[in-house]
Formats: C-alpha cells, structure tokens, sequence
C-alpha cells in the first residue's frame, strides 16, 4: 500500500511582480569592457582564477619539458647547471603554490555558489583580493625567471643552501616574499569558503544534505588554516635570516636547518591532502552521475574526509626520515603514515561500490575518472612503500621518489581536475567538449603519463637522484631517461589537444545549460549573473533527483528571494546545521578597490625585493589607501531592517555579533594568527631544546616586571575596547579606542625597554633571533592596533558605529583581545622555557 | 549559536581529537626525553606513553561504546555528527593502537 502525501507548497506563488526579474539582473549585471576588471562576483572571479591557474599549468609544464629534454641523453649540455636548478624549483613551485592549490580553490570558488544554492559566497571583494594578488604576485614571480633571478633552491628550499651564505643573490628572496604572499591569498581564500559552506547554504541543505564536494572543500579550507600558517613563519625566519642576519637555521649560531624541515612539512604533507581532497570531493559528486545511482556510504566517506584531515597532520616528519630524527619518534610517523590509507581507502571503495551498483557510460569525465583511480591507487601504493623507514632510506631523494610524486599528483589531483573540466564546463555556454577528441586526449595523457614516470620507479631503484642536470653515459640509465622524455611530450600532446577543443568549444555560441549528465546537484539549475532566479527550498542530498520539477520552479521565482529585495546584492545566511533561513546578507558591488589593493601589495613585496624602495612605497601607500576606502564603505547601516523572502517568510536584515558571517570571518582569521603564532613558538623550543643551558651564554631575559608590566597595559587596553563595545552611541567612544591604542603602544614599548635592558642581541645566537621573531610578531599586532584605534575613533565621529553598523567595532575587539592575549602567551612561553629546562 | 553548532562539531570530531592528542603527546614525550637538553640514560621511558596509550585508547572504546546503536545501522534520522563521532570512533581506536606499536620493539632513541 502506498501513502499519498500532499506536495509541500512552495516559498513563493505565482504571479511574480513585473518588473522583480528585471531588477535582480540590473543588481547583479557583470560589467563589459574594461569594467570587466572591477567584478567581483565569485562565479566571474572564478572563471578567471581557473584560466590563470590553468596558464600556469602550461608554463610549469613547459618547465617539465624543458627537464626532460636536458635529461632525455646523457652528458647533455643544452642546460647548464644553474639554469636546471631554476627550471626544476620553478616547476615544483608554480606546479604547487600557482597551480595546485589554487585551481582548487578556483573550482570552489566558480562552483559552490550554485552548488550551494547561494547568490554568491558572502565575501566577494575578498575573492577578488585574494585572484588579483596570486595573479599579478604569480605572474610577476614567473618573470624572475626571464632575468635568471628565479628562486633555485628545489621547491622546498632547505636551507643552509638557501641561507645567504649559499645563496647571497636575490633568487630565494624572490621565492620567499612571492610565495609567502600568494599563501596569504589562500588563506583568504579558505576563510570565503568556510564561511560560505556554513552560512550561505540554500535553506534545508543540511549538513547531511550537503553535497560531498562542499564537505571536501569545508575540510580543505580549514585544513588551509592550520597548515598554511607553519610556511608563513618559515618564510618569515628565513627571510629575517637572510635580510638582519638573524641566525635561526645556521647551526655554528645555535640554529637548525632542520627547525626548517619541520615548518615546511608541517605544510608541506597537508598540503598534499589540500590538492586530493577537493579532488576526491569532485570524484564523488562525479561519479553518482557517471553511474545513474547515489553515492554508496556517502556518511562513511563524509567521515573518511574528516579523518584525512586529522591524520595528514601527523605525516610530515616522513619527509625527513634521513634527517636523523628519533628513531621511535619516526616510527609513530611511519605508522601514522600507514594508518592514513585507512580513511582514503574507505574513499577509494565507496566510489567502486557505486560504478558496481550503477550503470556506467563511458563518457569523458568516466574515462578520466577511471584513469585517476588506476595511477593514483599506484601512487598510493609506493606511498605505502615509502612510509616504510628502511625503503625510505634507500630510495630518498631518488626518481623513485619523483615517480612516486607524481604518481600521487598527477593521478590523484591533475585526472579528476581534468575529469571535472570535461564534466562542468558545460555550464559556461551549454556546450560539451567533444567526445571523439576527448579519447584522443585521454590516451596520450594516460599512456604518455605512465611512459614518462613508471620507469622513473626504475631509474630510481638504480640510484638515479634527483635534480641532477645530468648524468655519464655509463650508468646504465639513458633508455629509462629516454622513454621517459618521450611519454613526456606524448602526455604534453594530450594536453594540447585538450586545449585546443576547450578553446573551439568556448568559441561556440552560447545555448541553454540544461542538464546534459542528468546530475542531482545544484549547479545545473538554470542560472544567469545573479544565480538561480530563486533560492531553492532542499528537501533532499540529490534535489534534481529527488524533487520533480524543481529547475522549472525555481526559474519561475516559486522559491526564496526571487527578486532583489533591498534594490542590491543580497542572499540568504542560513544556519550551519540544520540550513535554516536566518537573516538576508546584503553583499557588496563591483568595484575597483580590490583589484588596487591586490596590485599594490604585490608590488609593494615584489619591488621591495628588488631594492626598487620609493616605487615599492608608493605601491604600498596605494594598497593601504584602496584597503580603508574599502573598508570605510563596508559595514553601513543597511537599507532596509527586515525582508521578506518568501510569501510567509520574514528575516532581518544582517546580524550582530557571534550571529554574523563577519564576526566568524574575523574568528577564523584569528585561528590562523594563531597559528602562526604557536609556530614561533614551536621554534624557539626547538631552538631551546637543542641547548645544554637555557638561556645560553651571554643572553638573559628581562626581570619579570617588565612583562608583568607589559600584561597590565595590555589587559587596560582589552578593558577599555569591552567598555567600548558596550558605549555605541555615546561620546566616550572614540577616546576610549584611542584609549586602548595608547595602552598598547605602551605595552609594547615596555616590552622593547625590558628586552632591550636585558641585552637582547638577536643576530648573536638563534634563541635570542626567535625571541626577537616572537617579539617582532607581536610588534606587528600592535600596528596593526595603532591604525585600527585611529580608524574606529574616526568612524564613531562620522555617525558609522550604530548599533545596526557595529561589525567593525565587534571585530576589532576580537583582534584586540587576541593581541593582549597574545602578549601573556608570548611572556609564559619565553619566562617558562628556561625554568623547564632547570 | 542557537544549533549549539561548536558543541556538536566537537562531539562529532571528539575521537579524533584523541587521537590527535595522543599522536602530539607521544611525540612530543619522546623528542623531548630524545633532545640534548632532555636525553637522561634509559631515554625514551616507554611507560608513561604506554600508559598514555591506554588512557586513549579507553576514551576511544568508550566515545565507540556510545555510538554503539549508531554503529548497529542507526537509522534515516541518525544526525550525521553522530555518524561521524561512531565511525572516527573505530577509526581513532585502530590508529591509536596501531601508532603505538613502535612502543613494543623501539627502546633507544637513536
């Protein structure tokens, strides 16, 4: 017997105002011409962040040939030594920090708002920020290699050999001001999606709902946050290293190279997770579709990704087992490294169970899909060999270990990234790629690949290492290197021809999307500039499966918010759980101000680098002018105080405190402050344990009561921004963050009086130099502070801070608390260390 | 926030934690009693991170033990933190124990 249940009504009904259509598109029309510049619509910034990323791809791919072919003979001269060891840090370089992470990002980014449900994620300037500083940083980056400057230190730059010692040129400058910049623009990045995954779901998209592919970028991004942060302060020490002769990785000072080793792993193996894991969430939205049947163990996989990102943390040092670390605590590294294979199998076997229970069609994004399961489950495998300690060691910087990497990137993140180009890029004109060419495309990308690096196992195994620029005739390796070159250009063919047909296919005339795989996920429903027509109600994790009719419906306005209601960009924020509507989120227009800021914070870095000081300042000065313009318009009294977005449904319009997007935005940037913090921290105990006495000779710390007197001003300061937060409105409030600015100002030069007394030298020994790197950081918070007490004065003065316009004043108390907080840890871990040591 | 969003992440999350939490302490333990500064005779001392490893590995048969109905089949409305704190539960468990092998045959640092 079957029960009839009456069809739940619809958000809104029909007729729809006349003229609602016409005022959502003029909301959010994407400008032309030049204007085009100004956009800041995710779904425009993300095509451009994937075109860009994509440019680099080929150029790194360039790059990757340019090896091959030097190492295609032996005893090649058509390379010198010097310019192999630009060309082979470039490619991992621009492969990784310009490629990688940020087409996965850039997906995200083009994706997820229709995927989502939303108008847009709610921090589309802040999308901009982030494409416009890693395009012009990347470009800019690139170009060192053009004038010999590029960085050649390999991709992961150890020092000492990238100490000024060994490398006194400009070269590793350039890698670590560009590359350091570029990861603060995926940071921002991270925050966009964290945000927007959590508040900007279509009402009823429950975290149960929630597609698999927005899990994935959900732990990415905040897997972003914690290990991105661990680069940012190695950057910054070898840079200080390098630029005030501070000696924190030169070991005759009391430093350590390997102090290097374990911040740049402690990014580097997540990072790994980084680039699969959006690509193992593109797989499992992918695959239902390619077999007609929902995802088999959807809650185990959702879980396995959530695992990942936990275990990944702890498989860094398994980059440095030759680095002479504990024999025992290498061991919980290598188990660890075993246990991971766990939760990505349960991945691997969710996805077969599903094409078992499904019906396949070999379409193009099949036959990718299944490539990337053959070469990334290999990958996976010599993974599995490597984590072993005794085979580490002997293949160790070797080709198997090239093999290997490549097996696992190009496997489990270049297949699926290819696979997902060929499944969504119908959804830019409603045009497909061409099958015929796509099989083309898939053979020499899948031959070519296995020609070039299955013999590189080989290669390896016979003691072939790495970075060599060449090698004599008699070691018995010119086939292997040959064949490799070969399948090299073979794979470069494929890619080509992938190209090409992008590129006819997008010269095509524009033709309705539809929903040419049958897919269940939001994306395909019809959507123009400002998303879908109206914001779908989601009643289930497939809707275009589960819910008949819902594209016609959602066209037609018979869901949420189906026009403009506050005459400008708006969306629904939603509650992160349960997907409940909770209050419209007006977003911001188009505008030059990030694209300004962006430009001139690349090239206030990228000059400074090359000494170039008065441009360098100028581009500064801009990009701190266009950043307060920008933010002095943000955060206004909105429009309206209520909306209705649906016939019976009533919200407010923007929210305070713990209850807004922005208010988290500031938590999690602050999480990452932290950090970067913690990692500081994480160097001078390191530095610190490698003493027989602590402090060592001839340094001291400051009496107590300089810090003590420190902390005070410090607390004083916090307590004036709490009675702050609780005096809008009243006139005490711009002198009590003037108050509070001064508090810390002083407090800092409390700080810098005590070490300064105590005769803290920081270029004499490395655990002086991180107690000043610690005391610098600290040092930046409080500018930081000294522009944002100035900045909130003067918006209280101009009538900006009202109780319906307090997000600037909310936030800024949070970064205020952190800093005093950050000041009391900074004093602990520095008076504790040595009494620990006793 | 009124879902008490915080709350129920970390339910959904707390096996993992643990395991996070004996992983960092492990290591840690062990490149302190293994550093210059901390090396004595006799280091590493394997008791204290056996000891640890049993506590962990209660907690995780424990939060598992809890599960257990979920971990029986639940049913449609089974939320999905509670799915995942079952499931990290188990998986938590078998890394805990299996990180901690080292422990029966590694007794030096170097």
């Amino acid at each position: 017997m079957t029960t009839m249940t009456k069809p739940a009504a619809l958000p809104s009904s029909l007729p729809r105002p006349p003229d609602e259509l016409a005022r959502l598109e003029k909301a959010w029309r994407t400008p032309s011409g030049l204007r085009f510049l100004t956009t800041v619509n995710n779904t425009n910034i993300g095509l451009l962040y994937i075109g860009t990323a994509l440019l680099f791809f080929l150029l790194a791919g360039i790059l990757g040939l340019m090896m091959r072919t030097q190492l295609a003979v032996p005893d090649n001269t058509l390379l010198s030594a010097g310019s192999y060891n630009q060309i082979f840090t470039m490619h991992g370089t621009v492969m990784m920090f310009l490629f990688a992470i940020p087409i996965v990002e850039a997906l995200a980014v083009y994706l997820l708002p229709n995927m989502l449900g939303a108008r847009d994620l709610p921090f589309p300037r802040l999308s901009a920020y982030a494409y416009w500083a890693y395009a012009i940083g990347g470009l800019a980056f690139f170009c060192t290699l053009f004038f010999g400057l590029a960085p050649d230190g390999g991709w992961f730059m150890y020092p000492p050999l990238t100490g000024k010692q060994y490398s006194p040129g400009l070269n590793a400058d350039f890698w670590l001001l560009g590359i350091g910049f570029i990861e603060i623009s995926a940071i921002a990045g991270a925050i966009e999606l964290i945000v927007g995954i959590l508040f900007t779901r279509a009402p009823g998209m429950t975290l149960s709902r929630m597609p698999v592919y927005a899990w994935a970028m959900l732990v990415v991004a905040v897997m972003i946050v914690f290990a991105f942060p661990a680069i940012i302060a190695g950057t910054a020490l070898l840079e200080m290293e390098r630029a005030f002769d501070w000696p924190f990785f030169i070991a005759e000072r009391g430093g350590d190279p390997i102090l290097w080793q374990h911040l740049f792993w402690f990014f580097g193996h997540p990072e790994v997770y980084i680039i699969f894991l959006p690509a193992a969430g593109m797989v499992s939205t992918m695959i239902p579709t390619i077999a007609g049947t929902p995802l088999v163990g959807r809650r185990a996989i959702i879980g396995a990704l959530v695992a990942v990102c936990f275990f990944s943390f702890a498989l860094w040092a398994h980059h440095m087992f030759t680095a002479g670390l504990g024999l025992m605590t290498m061991s919980f590294v290598s188990a660890a490294s075993m246990a991971v294979a766990v939760p990505t199998a349960i991945q691997v076997f969710g996805w077969i169970a599903t094409l078992w229970r499904g019906k396949i069609t070999m379409t193009a994004p099949a036959l990718f899909l299944a490539g990337f399961m053959f070469i990334f489950v290999l990958g996976g495998l010599t993974g599995v060999m490597v984590a072993v300690l005794p085979f580490d060691w002997q293949a160790h910087d070797t080709y198997f270990i090239v093999a290997h990497l490549h097996y696992v990137l190009v496997g489990g993140m270049v297949f699926p990234v290819f696979a997902a180009l060929y499944y969504w890029l119908p959804l830019i004109k409603g045009q497909r790629l061409s099958e015929r060419v796509a099989k083309w495309a898939f053979w020499l990308m899948f031959g070519g690949f296995n020609i070039a690096f299955f013999p590189m196992h080989v290669t390896g195994l016979l003691g072939m290492p790495r970075r060599v620029y060449t090698y004599p005739a008699e070691m018995g390796w010119d086939g292997l290197n040959m064949a490799s070159t070969v399948g090299a250009f073979v794979l470069a063919a494929g890619v080509l021809l992938f190209l090409f047909d992008a590129v006819r296919t997008l010269r095509r005339p524009q033709q309705a999307v539809g929903n040419p795989w049958n897919a269940s996920t939001l994306e395909w429903l019809p959507s123009e500039d400002y998303a879908t027509r109206s914001i779908p109600h989601v009643r289930s994790a497939d809707p275009l499966w589960d819910q008949p009719g819902l594209a016609e419906q959602v066209e037609a306005g018979q869901h949420y918010l189906p026009g403009t209601v506050s005459g400008g960009r708006e969306t629904i924020a939603t509650s992160p759980i349960a997907g409940k509507p909770l209050y419209l989120l007006v977003l911001p227009d188009d505008s030059w101000l990030p694209l300004v800021a962006a430009a001139g914070t690349a090239g206030f870095f990228l000059l400074l680098t090359v000494k170039m000081n008065l441009t360098a300042w100028a581009c500064g000065i801009a990009a701190i002018v266009a950043t307060v313009t920008w933010l002095w318009g943000s955060d206004t009294t909105p429009p309206i105080s209520e909306a209705r977005v649906s016939d019976t449904l009533v919200l407010p319009v923007g929210a305070r405190g713990s209850a807004s997007h922005s208010w988290w935005a500031t938590v999690i940037m602050l999480v990452v402050d932290a950090t970067i913090f913690a990692s500081f921290v994480f160097a001078y105990i390191h530095i610190s344990m490698r003493l027989e006495v602590c402090p060592p000779p001839s340094a001291s710390l400051p009496a107590l009561r300089w810090p003590m007197m420190s902390g005070a001003l410090l607390a004083a300061g916090s307590g004036a921004m709490l009675w702050a937060a609780r005096s809008i409105g009243k006139r005490r409030l711009p002198w009590l963050a003037l108050a509070a600015t001064g508090c810390a100002v002083a407090a800092f030069l409390v700080d810098l009086a005590g070490y300064g007394l105590a005769g803290l030298t920081p270029r004499s020994q490395a655990w002086s130099a991180t107690i000043a790197a610690l005391v610098s950081y600290q040092g930046l918070h409080v500018i930081v502070l000294a522009l944002a007490g100035p900045y909130l004065a003067a918006r209280a003065w101009s009538g900006r801070l009202t109780p319906s316009s307090r997000a600037t004043l909310d936030n800024t108390a949070l970064i205020w608390h952190y800093t005093t907080l950050q000041g009391v840890a900074l004093a602990l871990a520095v008076h504790l260390m040595p009494l620990l040591m006793e | 926030m009124r879902e008490r969003f915080l709350r129920k992440l970390i339910h959904g999350t707390l096996p993992l934690l643990v395991w996070a939490a004996h992983f960092a302490g492990s290591y840690v333990l062990v490149a302190a009693q293994c550093s210059p500064a901390g090396f004595a005779p006799g280091s590493p001392h394997r008791l204290p991170l056996a000891l640890m490893t049993i506590v962990a590995l209660a907690i995780c048969a424990a939060l598992a033990w809890r599960a257990r109905r979920t971990l029986g089949g639940g049913d449609e409305h089974t939320a999905l933190l509670d799915w995942a704190a079952a499931l990290t539960a188990l998986l938590a468990f078998a890394g805990i124990a299996w990180t901690s092998v080292p422990l029966w045959f590694v007794e030096t640092c170097a």
